[in-house]
Parts: C-alpha cells; sequence; structure tokens
C-alpha cells in the first residue's frame, strides 16, 4: 500500500519502509522526529530530496488527485473547512467533491455526525467552533467517503473523551473492513488500541518497524506483581526475578515476562501460602518507546 | 476521464448562495446604478451642454458606461479565493481533493457572474436606461456579438485576477498587487475614462495590454464602431490573452504548487 525507498526529506533519512495494505500502523517518535514529513510524504503533498515513494502504485506527487479519491488525510495543522461556511455546507461540497450518491451521502453524514458528535453544530459557520468541535468535524470530513487509505496526523489532538473513544471505535470498524490506517501520535494509549505495526522514528531514522506484540516482548518485558498472602512467607528462591521486596505481608515482584509468567509466579507461591490478593501492572508500548529512546538495546531471551 | 458534474454543482451552489444576501444585494444594485448617475453627471457637466466633443456623442459616453459599469458588476472575481487559502494553510487540503483547484475557482465565480447577471445587471441596466437612456445596438446582430465579446471580456478579467492570483505563492500580502491590478483595469479599461478620449499615444499603448479587451471591444461592437473584420480581430485579440494569461497562470500554479511540495510551505 505504502512503499518508501531509501527516502530523505527533511529531516527524515535514507528511511525504507513498506506498510502492507489493510494493515494498521502507529507511526511514533518524539516531536520533530519526522512523522508529519513521513505522511505527507505518503499523500504527495512534499517530494522527497531523494529515494522513492510509493503509494497504492502510484507516485503521490504526481498522481495527487487520482490517489485522493481513494484517501481520506487529516493533518493537525492544515484546515480542512472553509471557515466562512457551516459545518453541513462544508460535508455538501465534499459530497458534490466525492460524486457521492444522495442516499450514500446521507447515511455516511448521518452516522459519522452521531459518532462523532457533530449534529448538535452542524449548522454554525467553522469559524465559530472551539478547536475540539472544529476537529471533531474535519475527522469526519476525513472519513465521509470510505477511503481505502486513511492518513491521520494526531488525529485525536483537541479532542475529548467521548470523541476519542468514538475515534477509536470507527478506526477499529475501519480496519476491520480492510481499510489500510496510519496514525502519527504522541497518545501511546490510542496507538496502542487502534494499531497493530509500530514504526518508531527518532531524528528521522527509524529505530523500530514491526508487530506492536514483537516490541512489548523486546522492549517491554517487566511486569510488576503485587501479592497479598497469609500464613507463611513464600521461599521465591531459584526464580528469574528482576527484584523482591517484603512488606508485612506483602510482597512485591518485577520480573522479566519472557523468562518467567505470572501464571508460574502464582503457582509457586501458592504451593507455600495463602494469597488473598492480587495486582499486576504491565508494561506499556510507552516503557517500550522510553527506552528504545533511551538508546537500550533489545532485551536477549 | 474529467467530469464536469463537480463544477456544474459548485456554480449552482455560488449562484444560490448570492440569494441569501439580500440585502446586500441590493445595496450592490444601488451602488452601480449611483456609480452610473455620477459618471454621467460628471460627464455632462463636462460636455456643458454640447452634444458631442470630438465626434463622440453624449449618448456614446452614457452608453459607454451603463454597459460597462453594468458589466462590471457581473465581472465580479473573487482575487482573494487562493490567497486566503493560501495564507490559512488549506491550499494543501485543496491539493488533496479530487477535483480541479482552478476549475473549482471558475465555477464559483461563473455562478455568481451569472446571479449578477440576471439580477444585477439587468434591472440596473433598465433603471439606468429609463432615467438616462442608451443608444441602441447598431443592429440585432450586433447584440449578439456584444454578449459574446463580453464572455470574453469576462475571460480576460479572469484571467488576470488568476495571474495575480498566483502570486501569493510568493508573497505574504497580494492586498497591493490586486489594488494596482484594480487600478489599472479602472483607468485602462474604458469603464470609467472611455478611451475615446485618450491621447493617440496612450490609445496606442492600451491596445497593448489586455485591460481594453474587458469592456471597451464590447461596448464598441455594441455601438457599431467596428466593421466585422475589426471584430474578428478584437474577439482573436480577446483569445491571446485569454490563452496568455491563462497559460502564464498555470506555470505559475505548478511553480507555486513545487514550491510547496519541495519547501513543504
Amino acid at each position: 500500500m505504502i512503499f518508501f525507498e531509501n527516502v530523505c526529506k527533511f529531516i527524515l533519512s535514507d528511511l525504507s519502509i513498506h506498510i502492507p495494505q489493510g494493515k494498521s500502523l502507529g507511526l511514533i517518535g518524539p516531536s520533530g522526529s519526522g512523522k508529519t514529513t513521513f505522511l505527507k510524504l505518503a499523500c504527495g503533498l512534499l517530494r522527497p530530496e531523494s529515494g522513492s515513494v510509493h503509494t497504492m502504485r502510484l507516485i503521490p506527487e504526481k498522481n495527487r488527485r487520482e490517489l485522493s479519491d481513494m484517501t481520506g488525510t487529516f493533518f493537525v495543522d492544515i484546515p480542512f473547512f472553509q471557515g466562512n461556511d457551516t459545518v453541513e455546507s462544508n460535508f455538501r461540497d465534499l459530497k458534490i467533491i466525492y460524486r457521492m450518491r444522495d442516499d450514500i451521502f446521507d447515511k455516511e453524514y448521518h452516522a459519522l455526525a452521531e459518532q462523532l458528535g457533530f449534529r448538535s453544530f452542524e449548522k454554525e459557520t467553522v469559524k465559530q467552533l472551539s478547536l475540539g468541535q472544529r476537529r471533531r468535524a474535519e475527522i469526519g470530513a476525513t472519513l465521509l467517503n470510505r477511503p481505502k487509505l486513511l492518513l491521520l496526523d494526531e488525529p485525536a489532538e483537541g479532542l475529548d473523551q467521548t470523541a476519542k473513544d468514538s475515534l477509536r471505535e470507527i478506526l477499529k470498524e475501519r480496519r476491520s473492513e480492510g481499510t489500510t490506517v496510519v496514525i502519527s501520535s504522541h497518545n501511546m494509549e490510542e496507538i496502542s488500541a487502534i494499531c497493530e505495526r509500530i514504526a518508531l522514528l527518532d531524528h528521522g531514522v527509524l529505530r523500530y518497524y514491526g508487530e506492536k506484540e514483537h516490541l512489548l516482548k523486546n522492549f517491554a518485558p517487566y511486569e510488576m506483581m503485587e501479592i497479598s498472602f497469609s500464613g507463611k512467607i513464600p521461599d521465591m528462591e531459584d526464580l528469574p526475578l528482576k527484584s523482591y521486596s517484603l512488606n508485612q505481608n506483602k510482597l512485591k515482584l518485577t520480573y522479566n515476562s519472557n523468562y518467567v509468567t505470572s501464571a508460574e509466579l502464582l503457582r509457586h507461591i501458592l504451593a507455600q501460602t495463602t494469597i488473598t490478593a492480587v495486582n499486576t501492572h504491565k508494561s506499556g508500548l510507552s516503557d517500550a518507546v522510553s527506552r528504545i529512546e533511551k538508546g537500550e538495546n533489545y532485551e536477549l531471551y | 476521464m474529467i467530469s464536469l458534474y463537480p463544477y456544474f454543482a459548485f456554480a449552482k451552489k455560488s449562484f444560490l448562495g448570492r440569494s441569501a444576501y439580500r440585502f446586500d444585494h441590493f445595496m450592490g444594485i444601488l451602488n452601480t446604478i449611483l456609480r452610473i448617475f455620477i459618471f454621467w453627471e460628471i460627464y455632462r457637466a463636462l460636455y456643458g451642454g454640447r452634444a458631442e466633443v470630438d465626434g463622440v456623442t453624449i449618448t456614446m459616453v452614457a452608453t459607454n458606461f451603463i454597459l460597462s459599469l453594468g458589466l462590471d458588476s457581473v465581472f465580479c472575481v473573487n482575487d482573494y479565493y487562493l490567497p486566503n487559502r493560501i495564507q490559512d494553510g488549506s491550499i494543501a487540503t485543496e491539493m488533496l481533493l479530487p477535483v480541479n483547484f482552478h476549475g473549482r475557482m471558475l465555477a464559483d465565480n461563473l455562478g455568481n457572474a451569472l446571479f449578477q447577471l440576471l439580477f444585477h445587471f439587468v434591472p440596473a441596466v433598465a433603471i439606468s436606461v429609463i432615467f438616462i437612456g442608451i443608444a441602441a445596438p447598431a443592429d440585432p446582430l450586433m447584440l449578439i456579438l456584444f454578449f459574446l465579446s463580453a464572455l470574453f471580456g469576462y475571460g480576460v478579467l479572469w484571467t488576470i485576477s488568476f495571474v495575480a492570483q498566483m502570486l501569493s505563492f510568493w508573497l505574504i500580502n497580494v492586498w497591493s498587487i490586486m489594488t494596482i491590478k484594480n487600478v489599472f483595469i479602472n483607468v485602462l479599461s474604458g469603464s470609467m475614462i472611455p478611451l475615446w478620449f485618450m491621447p493617440d499615444w496612450m490609445s496606442g499603448i492600451i491596445r497593448f495590454t489586455p485591460f481594453s479587451s474587458i469592456y471597451f471591444t464590447p461596448v464598441q461592437i455594441y455601438l457599431g464602431q467596428l466593421s466585422l473584420s475589426e471584430i474578428l480581430q478584437g474577439f482573436l485579440i480577446q483569445l491571446f490573452w485569454i490563452v496568455f494569461l491563462f497559460s502564464a497562470g498555470m506555470f505559475l500554479w505548478k511553480k507555486g504548487q513545487k514550491k510547496l511540495v519541495v519547501q513543504g510551505g
């Protein structure tokens, strides 16, 4: 679906990546790492200084119009609508532009207006709206013609929690229908919930690209478990723990889940004492990213 | 295959959109009528009761004002269609839409112009004809050729604006460019000062600019001042300017787009 080969542009340096059709990719990395540049190259708003970019087998910069029928793009820094027109009027312009049939437009528009919650202000001019309201409508506009590819730059910025949840649900639904989704975000929770693949950019260099599960396994393998028990203190000898602390009848264990699973630990402790409560905490995407950004190496196992 | 549906739809939307601003519309008609009457009074005073000056009758002058200023109300091109989009960054969104940007710009302007022709030009000219009077068209054929020439005149005006708007890719503010352009159009097109009154050396220069093709050529055709071969020549000059200016505008558009995709803004 998207193919970059040795691409250099601004901070992006010798970037090669292939995003297959139907995959959902989370583009993450610190500010200024080249995420927006990547998305602008993919949709043809930028031309690579060297290397080649292909989106749906087309050179985006030369085939923007052909691509735009099949691609929904949202950039946080680019206004989508004309400010003097109402939200509804802007959507009707898009109906004309995408040559949508009346019944299809009505169905899609009403569904998005309900899901993203812009029905209540559809008659207001865009310039009267708050940032969050405008974002909701703009994201709706990006999704209107059910594009095969979604390129979304920080789509949740400015959205309230309800709208974020709705967006997440819509994107999951679109993903399950085979839409390729590429999202750049600083919100790891959002990326984690939507994307199956992760690309980590750091100062224009691709530091990681692969399955999310693989990233977590390699860069965030640590889990923490708090166990309350009654009875004798369990013997934890010979277990591959990273740390172990005991405070009255509470055990706090940190361990590498690649070496030992929480089930194995619990079985070991249950054989020796009575467990009254268990709390576990798994490292997430943000821990993995933080480790990569700090330059920590792969955890060997 | 290029579908014309979106462009017709945008023209229709622009046409219908104008009917929403009724007060604004009536004030526009009043403005055109007032301008015609002011010019009429000024020239009547300058003529000082004479029927003609240098072979130009007061009726010819009135006809020039009424038709030029009437057409001026129809030829309303939004000079800030592109500059506004470049300034707020939404040009990038436009570049990612599956419609031709300048096609959409033209459709928007044509819808507006058609509305103005029916509901501004017709009433304003009718009122002026009743109270001031106008020369009759030389013959029915000339009336038809007048409208054809006026259509080409609109093309010339639109392409001048098209070129001026393209400069917004390189200029932060195009207000001064637009002001200069409008001054040139007002003075050199013959709508304020009929080109009959220009000294020979100046009208010679003006003939090499696109401005006289906007209003003055159609007015001359209406008054029957041009022979058929001169009319054909006038049409060719109008078409030359449309093609030349549009090509120049497209050249700048491509350069501007390249600037955006290479520099990123």
